[in-house]
């Protein structure tokens, strides 16, 4: 199968199990305890406004129709008015969105790398004292409680040493003032991004190191290295060029596979740091009980991590061609 | 995926005790193995403590008891050996209670994603074709989902989840990566001329699954339980980090929101500290026991539970 088609196939799949998603939410939002309509519709509104709202949503309508009102208002983008900003919804996630994109991706590839690379030299010392603590410590990593290690960092490097902002993604001084150029905004997101990055690095390389270790030690027992090495190349080059690059595949597919598990370490992230996210508006709209922005930022988020699957399959396809789905 | 060799480990017959048994003396050897379950027995005995603690003095229990001189967090003392909490209850009950709570948790919450792992995953390996496929799709399905926020959106239609709740949430949208796992074991098993001969013998396809099949995966199963622990642990830690907990449980993660909510982190480190290294070093100790069951069971396994 081609890669074009394989795309097509896979679009298709996800397509339906995002459908499936939309209907299992709005089959549970009316088995949910209390009225549907005080969920969707800000109970603060105007009564003429809430009618509108609610003729507009559908809510007056037999269930089945409000169905079919809910699927359509869906792909017109219209997901509702979020109670605690007063503004429809769709406008207020893609800033987020925009937001957890950076923070993430730029976790993800620095903790892959530095994980790759890590394992690469633990595998290369296998049974030294160099690769027992790199083991070690990656372990040690991967289960440290996300939450704490960012309250730590907070309280460590913002509190007691100072130098880095306690919360948040932008000072207001900055950004207010005119004369501020496009290099020192870039300079202050960077500044905030710092403690939030490194606390995702640390959590996720571990994970990274020890499937590259792993692997690198499968791939070192392959015959091509063995003639790599009667070809008399150097250790430096076998390991370097022969085995490392595939023995990253794997780590790939990791990426692929735990980013369930990672967004929701961004989410938690995010909500320590106040890094206005996606993940973050998650936690803040069902606490404040806004429904509306809830279920858009779960659905936005059910979408990246369908597409970011996607996206690590073809990846995967286009570095290994052995693969064919 | 690559279907391993696993010949010389599951050969059908042997007896699950006498491998247990033999698998000891490996295990025994393993360092990480053996930190793994000191830390385990350390955190039961604090679980167990935590039985004992308002038998002291019922200003001891974790919940309720207050002490009745104090009403805002004070550092270690000698009647609170961790200090207090922002109402003078007192941390290191509270932290032995933890213990207890993410013992049940995380033990009922894999235990009960592994039976349905297990469960489904032979059903789809001895079943195959529809059945096969319609239940891997599914697991794809729950596999993507992110289990904490999926949690979070349900309390936002339902309100505040019971404890129990939360543990059936967890377990219900955990098991996919065991049943995969355990699907290809079946599927490898399936082929083999003991189940043949149970086919030929009139058995009927329940009791391949429950007396063929089952014997033969069950250590994998087990092994699958100790990472799900690890996770179940972690996800309601988070869940109760985030506020979302069960408000008549004192879990750690409800402990690190209490000082994180109550703007007390700065002042308390007595506060902050003990319930992090707890949850930390608890979920550490069951992936290390984890990591060396795996290596008992077959150390070619390891790619597979990456990630989860």
């Amino acid at each position: 199968m081609g890669i074009r088609k394989f795309i097509f196939k896979r679009l298709i799949e996800i397509l339906v199990i995002f459908f499936i998603i939309l209907t299992v939410l709005f089959v549970l939002l009316r088995l949910s305890p209390g009225d549907p309509v005080s969920r969707i519709v800000d109970p603060t509104m105007t009564p003429e406004d809430a009618q509108r709202l609610i003729e507009q949503l559908g809510l007056n309508q037999p269930i089945w129709i409000q169905y079919g009102y809910y699927l359509k208002n869906f792909f017109l983008g219209n997901l509702g008015i979020s109670f605690h900003y007063g503004q429809p919804v769709t406008s207020i996630i893609w800033s987020r969105l925009f937001n957890t994109i950076i923070l993430f991706t730029t976790a993800v590839i620095l903790s892959a790398l530095a994980g790759v690379f890590l394992g690469k030299i633990a595998s290369w010392h296998k049974g030294e004292r160099t690769d027992t603590w790199l083991t070690l410590s990656a372990l040690v990593c991967h289960t440290l409680f996300l939450p704490w290690v960012a309250l730590i960092f907070i309280w460590v490097f913002a509190y007691k040493i100072g130098g880095f902002p306690l919360t948040g993604m932008i000072s207001a001084e900055i950004w207010a003032d005119p004369s501020s150029g496009f290099w020192l905004k870039l300079l202050d997101v960077a500044h905030h991004m710092i403690l939030p990055l490194l606390t995702l690095f640390l959590i996720h390389f571990g994970s990274y190191l020890l499937i590259m270790r792993s692997s690198m030690l499968d791939t070192l027992r392959e015959d091509y290295i063995l003639t790599a090495r009667a070809k008399g190349l150097t250790e430096k080059i076998i390991r370097n060029r022969h085995a490392a690059p595939n023995a990253a595949l794997p780590v790939i597919t990791s990426v692929g596979l735990s980013l369930a598990f990672s967004i929701s370490g961004g989410a938690l992230t995010e909500t320590v740091f106040s890094w206005p996210g996606i993940g973050r508006e998650l936690v803040f709209s069902v606490s404040n009980n806004d429904y509306p922005l809830a279920q858009a930022c779960f659905l936005l988020i059910a979408i990246v991590v369908l597409l970011s699957n996607l996206v690590v399959d073809v990846l995967y396809m286009y570095l290994d061609p052995r693969i064919r789905y | 995926m690559k279907e391993p060799d696993r010949k010389n480990i599951f050969t059908p017959g042997s007896i699950f005790s006498d491998r247990l048994l033999e698998n000891w003396s490996i295990f025994k050897e393993n360092l990480l193995g053996k930190i793994g379950l000191t830390l385990l027995i350390i955190f039961a005995f604090m679980a167990v403590a935590s039985f004992f603690t308002p038998l002291i003095d019922p200003m001891y229990n974790p919940m309720t008891g207050v002490d009745p001189n104090i009403s805002y967090s004070t550092g270690p003392s000698f009647h609170h050996w961790l200090g207090t909490d922002f109402i003078g209850r007192d941390i290191l009950s509270q932290l032995l209670a933890g213990a207890r709570i993410a013992f049940m948790v995380g033990i009922s919450a894999a235990f009960m994603s592994i039976v349905l792992g297990t469960f489904i995953g032979m059903v789809a390996g001895y079943a195959g074709k529809s059945t096969d496929a319609l239940l891997m799709r599914l697991a794809d399905m729950i596999m993507v989902m992110p289990t904490l926020l999926v949690v979070l959106i349900l309390s936002s239609l339902f309100g505040q989840l019971n404890i129990w709740i939360i543990v059936l949430l967890i377990a219900l949208f955990r098991w996919p990566g065991v049943s995969r796992v355990i699907r290809s074991q079946t599927l490898s098993l399936k082929q083999r001329p003991f189940i043949e001969a149970a086919k030929v013998a009139g058995a009927s396809p329940l009791r391949i699954i429950f007396r063929h099949i089952l014997p033969n995966v069950l250590p994998l199963s087990l092994l699958y339980m100790t990472f799900r622990v690890t996770s179940a642990i972690i996800i309601e830690a988070a869940l109760s980090f985030l506020g979302f907990g069960d408000p008549g449980t004192v879990s750690w993660g409800m402990m690190l929101q209490w000082v994180w909510k109550t703007g007390n982190m700065f002042q308390a480190p007595y506060w902050l500290i003990p319930p992090g290294i707890c949850i930390s070093l608890l979920t550490l100790a069951f992936y290390m026991l984890g990591r060396a069951m795996e290596e008992v069971i077959d150390p070619r396994l390891r790619k597979e539970v990456e990630g989860e």
